[in-house]
């Protein structure tokens, strides 16, 4: 506590009006880094100790400190610092598909299967039915015609059918969690995000054609989307074979060698409209299945990652435009609640077909509430295609993500706990000489 | 060339350059010692940046100035965190005299000499900023580097009284140096390069030195129980990001102000093995990456003036070493006689050196910044040079016995 009192006091006696006269704040963006490192990997100690979720006190630690509240944090540093966004991701995803491992897979296929379609389906029925019947009672579809409340509706489910891997895998790692409900979440949240961004691909077009009918459906887009994708796959079996060559004949200065991978990586690719997280995915994936050197690269991983999904969750939470949130807050509220809700019925059918047990089907629909990266790429990439009303659409998501993002985390941590599967996973070694059995053999226990 | 480019161009090289370089060969020759201290990677940033092929553009390295604010911090850090009582208590307690005595000599010698030269050199400048230039050219010909020492054991293997004196005194003279860096920038504070009084001069330098004093002791505070490596790595470069990006924002330099946050915390905390462990990990592509942004951002222009400040600081810090450490011997009261020409084993300047000079770079905009780092990388180099052969002929005139 004394420390980040210290650090707290510290930025802002420098940004207080006595001294901040003195100082050059154009080139602000290291003391910017530093101050949030230290203050939000502080404050989410603090926060672990009433029983949450450490990113949640990073996310909070951002806004409290961010552009829109004590401003310690200015707009052109959270953009500096937006940096190690790709970096972030790229991390996440490359553990993401270490952490897959394909006997696993194969023994909870259908398990992924139908909670991803069950989700999916719920949620975009449910926001079309939303959109159907909020005409006449929601002041946001108010004067719409049916065409175009439809168009959002549809856009509005893609966006709420997002869960955020980055942040699910974040809450496993730090609770280090294991088993068979954790397995499921983190799959189908990973799984999830191929969908989403397939079926976005489509709503758009959907959209597009439902608000300009003279367009009509743009196929080209969808075939474009595949395409995007399957060089994805490609390259990222060229980077996991990289990798694996690198760690089998070389493997040295390897935290420079794994940070450069997933900067460039996410860089490169995202420049040339390739989905970078599917590409660490993959060659995670590859690296795991396909080589000796899986474990070998998430230790790696889990040594050097710490300082960026710190920074990465403190300036996604700086990020969060709060005046939107007020702005939006009645129905980013009623978004919040129903997508929740819509979030429930789908994971309880999903857990009951697949046959998952009771606290699962009552339960994991907490496992799917957090949103970040993914859901606010596609609002802007709506806000861009439709920009007559795209910016205020993109407004009211912002708002939505910034309530999920905070519950989101709380909820999956509650989720683990309920299940008992916190704490299960004591080493990577450790897994990894166990083949999988629902979790139970990784636990210190055994 | 966009920054995330030229920083991708960087890193490649920086990897093959800690992969490669920086290797101990048996033969100490100055092209060997040359490619051991890095200082070719200045050569390399020089032909990237504008002066060259124009491969990393001023927007470039615009943008990837924090970089070379952290490495500053990165550098002091953890030239700080080798200044442990623990460890200095092991030598003899004149050795710390002889190294204050010594490096205040060598200022002095600087300082008139560059005094003398810029008056010549640049009648144009303002005196204020002249006689701080000619402090920093003092304190820039003090600093010394052990890495010329450390190859010649290596390549001698042995180790001996002579050695272990040196190695000391090089060891120590940068503290003495970003002591006085930090004097120069609390009492010619920018933007106001005209001396301060004596008052303001002495509330910013305790400012710049309370602020990481407190730091460290709060690191130590977090880090006296059982810590886990990631978080200590989290603290670490949290502390290195805030406390250099502070310095910079209010133009004190972080070599300074990361040195003494690595002495308070080197000198509080137990956990030295686990810190070293990682400070080294990225000690050597840092410093690849620094010096190729300091040679891309430097505007190199040689002419007379340049050559003959250069000349100037190469003849007085051979003087200043030289003619020493005949005096102080006596004064400290050495039970054995040092060689006569010791003072040789003192010419290269090494990494610090470097960052010294761009340090005061980035923190003055002035005009004269671009000469006095222009000078400064020449001497540096030159003295790499040259610091092989004076070191050969240092230990052809003693008896390898008293090297041993």
């Amino acid at each position: 506590m004394i420390p980040a009192a210290v650090v707290f006091i510290l930025m802002f006696l420098l940004k207080s009006g006595w001294l901040a006269p003195y100082g050059d704040w154009g080139q602000s963006t290291p003391l910017a880094l530093g101050f949030i490192l230290i203050f939000a990997a502080l404050f989410g100690k603090q926060v672990s100790r009433l029983k949450l979720p450490q990113i949640t006190g990073f996310i909070v630690a951002g806004i409290l400190c961010g552009p829109y509240v004590l401003k310690f944090l200015s707009i052109t540093d959270v953009q500096n610092l937006q940096l190690f966004d790709g970096l972030a991701l790229s991390l996440i995803a490359l553990t993401a598909g270490g952490e897959m491992r394909i006997p696993q897979l194969r023994g909870s296929l259908k398990a992924i299967g139908t909670m991803v379609f069950s989700q999916t389906l719920a949620i975009m029925a449910g926001f079309m039915l939303l959109g159907w019947l909020g005409r006449s009672f929601l002041p946001y579809f108010s004067g719409m015609t049916p065409g175009q409340s439809l168009a959002y509706a549809v856009l509005l489910g893609t966006l709420a059918t997002a869960t955020s891997p980055s942040t699910t895998i974040a809450v496993i790692m730090e609770t280090k969690a294991a088993g068979r409900c954790t397995d499921l979440i983190l799959s189908a949240a990973v799984v999830k995000d191929f969908i989403v961004i397939m079926l976005f691909a489509f709503s758009l077009s959907l959209a597009e054609s439902l608000l300009s009918p003279e367009l009509g459906m743009n196929l080209g887009s969808v075939l474009h989307v595949l395409e995007d994708i399957g060089g994805s796959i490609l390259i990222g079996l060229a980077v996991g074979g990289g990798i694996i060559l690198y760690l089998k004949f070389i493997r040295r200065e390897m935290a420079i060698f794994i940070l450069s991978i997933a900067f460039f990586t996410y860089q490169i690719t995202h420049g040339f409209g390739f989905h970078p997280l599917l590409i660490c995915l993959i060659a995670g994936f590859l690296v795991q299945n396909m080589s000796a050197q899986g474990d070998s690269l998430i230790q790696e991983i889990e040594k050097i990652s710490l300082p960026v999904y710190v920074v990465f969750f403190a300036i996604s939470g700086a990020s969060l435009d709060l005046g939107a949130l007020k702005a939006g807050w009645l129905f980013a509220l009623i978004y919040v609640v129903w997508r929740g809700i819509l979030k429930f019925v789908g994971t309880y059918w999903g857990s009951r077909w697949s046959g998952q047990n009771r606290e699962m089907q009552r339960f994991g629909w907490a496992g799917f509430i957090s949103q970040a990266g993914v859901a606010l790429g596609m609002a802007i990439i709506i806000e861009n295609e439709f920009p007559s009303w795209g910016g205020e659409f993109k407004t009211m998501v912002l708002a939505v993500i910034a309530v999920n993002q905070i519950i989101g985390p709380v909820l999956l941590q509650k989720l683990l706990v309920k299940v008992g599967e916190v704490g299960k996973k004591f080493t990577v070694n450790s897994i990894s000489r166990f083949s999988y059995s629902g979790g139970e053999a990784a636990s210190p226990e055994k | 060339m966009h920054a995330f480019y030229a920083f991708g161009l960087i890193i490649l090289i920086a990897f093959l350059g800690s992969r490669f370089a920086f290797r101990r060969r048996s033969q100490l020759s100055p092209l060997n010692f040359i490619l051991l201290s890095g200082i070719v990677y200045l050569f390399l940033g020089l032909y990237l940046g504008e002066m060259g092929s124009g491969i990393l553009s001023e927007k470039a390295l615009a943008d990837l100035s924090p970089i070379i604010n952290f490495s500053l911090g990165w550098i002091g850090f953890l030239f700080g965190f080798q200044l442990e009582h623990r460890y200095l208590r092991r030598f003899p307690k004149n050795y710390l005299g002889l190294s204050l005595f010594q490096s205040l000599s060598v200022i002095l010698f600087g300082f008139f000499g560059s005094l003398f030269a810029l008056w010549i050199l640049l009648p144009a400048t303002g005196g204020a900023t002249r006689i701080g230039m000619a402090v920093a050219f003092g304190l820039l010909i003090s600093l010394n580097s052990p890495t010329l020492l450390n190859a010649a054991a290596f390549s001698m293997q042995k180790k001996g009284r002579y050695y272990y004196l040196a190695r000391f005194l090089v060891s120590v003279s940068g503290f003495w140096a970003l002591l006085g860096l930090s004097v120069v920038t609390s009492f010619w504070h920018f933007p106001v390069t005209d001396s301060r009084s004596f008052g303001q001069g002495s509330a910013l330098m305790l400012i710049s030195t309370a602020f990481p004093v407190l730091l460290g002791w709060m690191f130590h505070l977090l880090t006296r129980h059982k810590t886990p490596e990631p978080d200590l790595l989290v603290y670490l470069l949290g502390l290195v990001f805030f406390v250099s990006g502070a310095s910079f924002t209010f133009h004190f330099p972080p070599l300074y102000v990361c040195m003494v946050l690595g002495i308070t915390f080197s000198n509080l905390t137990k956990k030295q093995e686990n810190i070293y462990r990682l400070l080294l990990s990225t000690e050597k592509p840092l410093y690849i990456i620094l010096l190729i942004l300091i040679g891309a951002l430097w505007k190199f222009n040689f002419g007379y003036e340049i050559a003959l400040m250069v000349g100037i600081l190469i003849l007085v810090r051979g003087l200043g070493y030289a003619l020493s450490f005949p005096v102080f011997e006596k004064l400290f009261g050495f039970q054995w006689k040092l060689p006569p020409k010791f003072g040789l084993s003192f010419l290269s300047f090494g990494g610090i050196g470097v960052a010294f000079a761009v340090s005061l770079h980035q923190i003055y905009s002035l005009p004269e910044s671009d000469y006095f780092l222009s000078a400064a990388l020449l001497a540096i180099f030159l003295s790499e040079i040259l610091s092989p052969a004076a070191l050969r002929i240092l230990l052809s005139r003693i008896d390898s016995e008293e090297w041993e």
